[in-house]
């Protein structure tokens, strides 16, 4: 089993998500906003980071994931907001922002489950 | 016969003749006039326009085909008969010629006479009518004439540029909002202009040409004449037919639509961030549903209603923002029907006030009022005012500290009246004070954190205002409290 950051500014996703992962066995530690985040990563070093994208300005997800692998974390991160594809947040993954995988909120617990075990054992392979 | 009377005159220096033959005309219902003697024939004859004149040819005075000369001169069309008792072939020549439509030779019976006379005024019926034909068609021709210069004139000054070719592709016509648009300095008609067309148009050009089958439809697109969006166009290509039916050419339209891309831009920003603002709170549910629904989660009884209820307050938060969206989007079309009544300030505050009860216990906020005595009432729609004073009392209540105050102030100056609602608040940094009215806009801090609120409060707040022409400013230090002035007009006029 793991370790997991969940940084979200919003309480209620925060407690739903952790409480999905806590029922597979993995250990959950938590941030509401990008400072905290980065400093319960840092000194916890989870092996996976769930990081919502809009939060406070102007350090949001993006800023915070960009952080993160400029100062070498290479935890992967799965990253998950309610702003829609459709409307121009269209991005490929990594290649505008440094993150391993992306979803779109709501996300079911299932969906959240998978995502988080394929970059898991995407980890241990590598 | 006649419609109108016809006025007839009679130059006639023997008296008894010219009783005679007016008696003899009055008696047949014409109006007639005398002259007796040729000078007075001329100034009759001419400060008149007669529909028939008898002139007798000899005349002490003056002589009767000089008579016909003078008035033929100023009124053409009266019909003038010469009469003499000196009748002869040459005399009716030169009087035919100077003008005179008959010869009546003396003496002459009354049949005679009043033969002639309808005879004369056939002719002067004839005359007018060709008269009025020749008018009218002057008068067509002279419409047809402005009214093709008056088309020119428009089509050259309309904002839309028109290009008009032939269907080898040759200028038959364009004004200079074309020339404009597609900024092409020179132009000449029958110039070829497919080489100097945007590329899109071209392809639509070639298209309606090489259709076999006449379509009279329009077909548009869109060029991005500048780039960045700084200059859009759309171009309407219609098909223009002979009048046999066959393709003559296209008629090209161009309208400067930059403008509404920009507001479709902006539309769909603020669509996203309404999906965005709508898709967290459900997300927020569906989340803590799908962990009550789910055996394989074990959820404390307890930990559950709590869920359940946390989820009825992302739900009521929700309803609040599709509230707030109606509001905006109503007064965005001004659809919003007002309904101005003579509105007592004062009396809407304390029913905004008694809503707020529980709210202000709960933190247990100290209230302040201080209402100006003989407060002017105001000329509003109640609701907006319900609205204003809601809205900012609900943020001075939601970002207060515990056992915060709120003062409230209503007062007036000449044509304002004035409110002012102070806090106890976490304040606004300056920076922020900027984006404070934005849609959405919610400063996220430790502070704020927990507090719901859709974004849009201040946002309304400040179109109701500037809807009444009024004004609102914020004044704030932040972490010790926020006060809101408004300017509301008295009058609304």
């Amino acid at each position: 089993m793991a370790l997991i950051a969940i940084i979200d500014d919003d309480i209620d996703i925060l407690d739903a998500s952790s409480l999905v992962l806590k029922s597979k066995g993995h250990d959950i530690i938590t941030a509401t906003n990008t400072t905290d985040g980065y400093k319960i990563v840092k000194e916890r070093k989870p092996n996976l980071i769930i990081l919502d994208v809009m939060m406070e300005e102007p350090d949001d997800g993006f800023y915070l994931a960009q952080k993160f692998r400029r100062d070498g974390i290479k935890i992967p991160i799965l990253m998950y907001t309610s702003v829609s594809k459709a409307i121009g947040m269209d991005f490929d993954k990594s290649e505008i922002v440094p993150v391993d995988d992306f979803v779109e909120k709501p996300i079911s617990p299932e969906e959240l489950v998978e995502k988080v075990e394929n970059l898991l054992h995407l980890k241990e392979v590598k | 016969m006649q419609n109108l009377k016809s006025h007839i005159l009679i130059v006639e220096d023997e008296k008894g003749l010219r009783l005679g033959t007016q008696r003899l005309l009055e008696e047949e219902g014409y109006a007639v006039s005398v002259a007796e003697n040729g000078s007075e024939g001329i100034k009759l004859g001419t400060s008149n326009e007669f529909d028939i004149a008898v002139i007798d040819l000899r005349m002490p005075d003056i002589d009767g085909l000089e008579v016909l000369k003078e008035i033929k001169k100023v009124h053409s069309n009266t019909v003038c008969f010469i009469a003499t008792a000196f009748a002869s072939y040459e005399t009716a020549i030169q009087a035919t010629r100077i003008g005179a439509y008959g010869y009546i030779p003396k003496p002459f019976t009354p049949e005679e006479f009043i033969y002639q006379i309808e005879q004369g005024i056939k002719q002067r019926e004839l005359i007018l009518s060709a008269e009025r034909l020749k008018k009218e068609r002057e008068e067509n021709l002279f419409e047809l004439a402005s009214e093709k210069s008056r088309l020119n004139a428009i089509i050259k000054s309309i904002n839309e540029g028109v290009l008009v070719l032939n269907k080898n592709g040759d200028l038959a016509y364009y004004n200079y909002a074309a020339l404009k648009y597609l900024n092409i300095q020179e132009i000449n008609i029958g110039e070829n202009v497919i080489d100097k067309l945007p590329a899109k148009i071209v392809e639509v050009v070639k298209t309606i040409f090489s259709n076999d089958i006449f379509l009279l439809k329009t077909y548009t697109v869109q060029i991005e004449v500048k780039p960045n969006n700084e200059l859009i166009l759309e171009a309407a290509c219609t098909p223009v037919p002979h009048p046999d039916g066959s393709l003559a050419g296209v008629v090209i339209t161009l309208g400067n639509i930059t403008e509404f891309k920009k507001i479709e831009v902006i539309k769909s920003q603020f669509v996203s961030m309404v999906a965005h603002e709508m898709k967290t709170p459900l997300a927020a549910v569906q989340g803590f549903l799908n962990i009550i629904i789910d055996d394989t989660i074990n959820v404390e009884k307890e930990k559950r209603k709590d869920y359940l209820k946390r989820s009825i307050v992302r739900l009521k938060s929700l309803t609040d923002l599709v509230n707030d969206l109606l509001d905006i989007s109503r007064m965005e079309l001004k659809t919003k029907h007002r309904e101005i009544e003579n509105i007592k300030v004062k009396e809407i505050l304390n029913n905004v006030l008694q809503t707020l009860e529980l709210e202000i216990k709960k933190k247990n906020i100290a209230i302040q009022k201080n209402v100006e005595e003989k407060l002017p009432v105001i000329q509003a729609d109640q609701n907006d005012i319900t609205r204003i004073i809601s809205n900012l009392l609900s943020n001075a209540i939601k970002y207060n500290k515990e056992n915060g105050s709120i003062w409230i102030e209503l007062s007036s100056t000449q044509n304002y009246l004035i409110l002012r609602i102070s806090d106890t608040g976490i304040g606004i940094k300056p920076e922020e004070r900027s984006k404070l009215f934005s849609e959405f806009y919610r400063i996220k801090n430790d502070r704020t954190r927990g507090i719901s609120g859709t974004g849009l409060g201040l946002s309304i707040v400040k179109r109701i205002v500037e809807s009444y022409h009024g004004k609102i400013e914020v004044d704030s230090q932040f972490e010790v409290g926020t006060t809101f002035t408004i300017n509301l007009p008295i009058n609304l006029n």
